[in-house]
């Protein structure tokens, strides 16, 4: 357990270290964009007023509040403070929304999406793919093809494909938005009914894509476990094949586990074409807005986050491949 | 003459490639091993060694078929067996098998007492986990390895550990066979020593009943085995005492994979190590005479006719060649 701590400590050290780093850029890169964000804001509440002075003014206050006409380095030290305390700031494009509350309220679409459509992927994929590594044969022939063919899918291609033919020709599913645009979001059934309705395409668009990956990565990997020497000696020492696929599958599965923890991680950035595209209310398709409105706070806070999953994802996997593979312990110890 | 505890009689087994040609790798092989006693096979590699062994524990999985024969395992015949059956009821607790590459035999994510559990429970359903462990303490402690390595993870041996927990899982059912498939070639010499120690340990204590050696380190099988057997292209050549089949061969095969051995003596530095020039036949279409007759110094132009028959010589040898015991000794003098 000793070398175990050590390691554990030699992780912390190395995230906390990329943490600080990122969150620095994360600040930095939005404010290098060319344009000025303020002077948007600006001309969108004086419209109409013809004093150019007034403007002035109008526009050094935006610039007070939101601290632009300050140097980056005190822009930094009241943002760190300000975000350490929980407050990311006001939003330029949706002024005066606060950005926790914009990002508050899309989190939590993009999880729901996203979280069980990754698992539910991964399991499909996987099973598929040890499936045709164990059966081999003809079920082996229709997997591979089919799953290399999905697999080079572009996620926007699925999710355009799935919109067009369910949602335009044969209109079983709505094609945009996380709900009816008729709905006030409530716990009556109509509404859940809406969701579920609403969640199907963008949902299935995430999971098709995974499957293919999967599968392959899977197949790959089970082939290999299923040729080692201790596949022949647990046979040789008569243990039942069922057991001896126990081996297989759990070791095949270890590099798996990688995959999972880190597209769950990167979930935000894989949500960004499948909301944009059937209009999901998340949290990538609030980036993508941030984005087009040069919004400062927003971007950052989103990034923020992004960062702050990717790594604990990241953390999350070492801590727990050196609990369940005993290599990585053995590795480490040395 | 003691009990038998393994009879083969004629086997023969083939390979099905996958362009549907039949490789013969052992043909017509006949063999005993006796309770107490241990047999070698030499040869070189590709020679059918392995192949044999999994034959006559009766693995048959494709592209690996029984043709003929018959293998006798202490009064009961497991020829044509199902092979599954033969997993279920064969090995691990008839026969054991230390495989070739015993470096990774164990699965890496396993620790060794759970694979130990595995295998006692695949051939005793009832086994407790405590009962287990107490026979796999005692087991470890018998054969000098240290109890922790049951809560270890194969990762974490040392190549020779593992070989020796290797070979200590796969006799825990107390096997009346031991086949050891070149179970010291990768370790070091220290090692080496170690492993055959250990298989010298578990035929002394009964713990096995017989042990077949499959190597092609000529000296090792003197050390360890009482009669050796010489393969070559999945034929048996040479068959006889340990003593005499490396001092004293009959067969030219076997008598220049003696000379082929390199031994470190004095002054031998400059000495010009044999080899047997040429490569063994393609068992995909075999001579129809003798199999080694192209590589054969001494070959006449009969020996490539009819396929040569076992003869027998003096003190119950056997050996594969047209020539009789008094011409091949006369030959060897004259040559040598």
């Amino acid at each position: 357990m000793k070398g175990y701590r050590k390691y554990f400590t030699t992780k912390l050290v190395w995230f906390l270290t990329t943490f600080v780093f990122a969150f620095l850029l994360n600040f930095i890169l939005p404010r290098l964009m060319p344009g000025d964000p303020v002077a948007v804001i600006t001309q969108r509440v004086t419209q109409g007023m013809t004093s150019q002075s007034g403007a002035q003014a109008v526009y050094e206050q935006y610039a007070e509040q939101f601290g632009t006409n300050k140097p980056l380095w005190e822009q930094f030290a009241r943002y760190m403070a300000n975000v350490v305390r929980g407050d990311f700031g006001v939003s330029f494009s949706q002024y005066p929304r606060p950005v926790a509350q914009i990002l508050g309220a899309s989190i939590g679409w993009t999880i729901a999406l996203q979280f069980p459509a990754i698992i539910v992927g991964w399991l499909i994929g996987n099973t598929l793919g040890a499936l045709a590594a164990y059966l081999k044969g003809g079920f082996d022939k229709v997997v591979m093809p089919v799953s290399i063919f999905i697999s080079n899918f572009p996620a926007f291609g699925m999710a355009v494909i799935l919109l067009v033919v369910f949602g335009v020709n044969l209109r079983w599913f709505p094609t945009s938005g996380g709900y009816g645009f008729d709905l006030i979001p409530s716990a009556s059934w109509g509404f859940v009914w809406s969701v579920i309705v609403h969640y199907q395409l963008p949902f299935w668009s995430v999971v098709l894509i995974s499957i293919g990956g999967q599968a392959i990565g899977m197949r790959s990997m089970a082939i290999y476990e299923l040729n080692a020497d201790y596949v022949k000696y647990a046979r040789f020492m008569g243990i039942k094949d069922w057991k001896i696929i126990g081996y297989v599958f759990r070791n095949a599965m270890l590099p798996q586990i990688t995959g999972l923890a880190l597209s769950i991680g990167t979930m935000v950035g894989g949500a960004l074409v499948a909301e944009i595209i059937f209009s999901y209310p998340g949290l990538g398709y609030t980036i993508l807005n941030g984005v087009i409105g040069q919004d400062y706070p927003l971007i950052s806070a989103a990034t923020l986050i992004i960062t702050v999953m990717v790594l604990i994802a990241n953390f999350a996997i070492e801590i727990i491949y050196g609990l369940i593979d005993p290599r990585i312990k053995a590795a480490q110890a040395d | 003459m003691g009990k038998v505890i393994l009879e083969v009689k004629e086997l023969t087994t083939k390979y099905i490639t996958r362009f549907r040609e039949d490789v013969y790798a052992v043909d017509h092989v006949s063999l005993k091993v006796e309770e107490g006693k241990s047999l070698g096979i030499a040869g070189e590699s590709g020679c059918g060694k392995s192949t044999l062994a999994l034959s006559l524990m009766g693995y048959y999985f494709p592209p690996l078929y029984y043709t003929s024969g018959d293998i006798i395992i202490d009064g009961r015949n497991i020829s044509g067996m199902d092979p599954d059956d033969v997993r279920r009821s064969i090995l691990g607790k008839e026969i054991a098998y230390i495989p070739q590459a015993a470096m990774n035999a164990l699965n890496p994510t396993q620790k060794v007492i759970h694979f130990v559990e595995d295998v006692i429970q695949a051939h005793n359903p009832k086994a407790t986990k405590k009962e287990i462990y107490e026979l796999a303490r005692e087991r470890f402690h018998v054969l000098g390895l240290p109890e922790e390595v049951l809560h270890k993870y194969p990762v974490e041996l040392s190549g020779g550990m593992k070989q020796r927990t290797v070979i200590a899982v796969s006799v825990i059912l107390g096997p009346k066979v031991l086949i050891a498939d070149e179970p010291s070639s990768a370790l070091d010499v220290t090692s080496q020593k170690m492993v055959i120690k250990m298989l010298r340990g578990l035929m002394e204590s009964g713990m096995i009943k017989s042990m077949i050696f499959i190597t092609h380190e000529l000296p090792l099988l003197y050390n360890v085995t009482d009669h050796i057997m010489v393969m070559y292209a999945g034929q048996i050549v040479e068959h006889g005492a340990a003593q005499e089949a490396v001092f004293d061969p009959l067969h030219p095969y076997a008598k220049g994979l003696m000379g082929s051995i390199i031994v470190p003596e004095e002054g031998l530095r400059g000495h010009k190590l044999t080899a047997i020039p040429g490569v063994p036949p393609n068992l995909k279409k075999p001579p129809s005479g003798c199999r080694f007759a192209e590589r054969c110094k001494y070959v006449k132009p009969e020996c490539k006719g009819a396929a040569v028959a076992i003869r027998e010589a003096s003190n119950g040898r056997t050996y594969r060649c047209i020539f009789t015991e008094s011409e091949l000794r006369e030959t060897y003098q004259n040559g040598a």
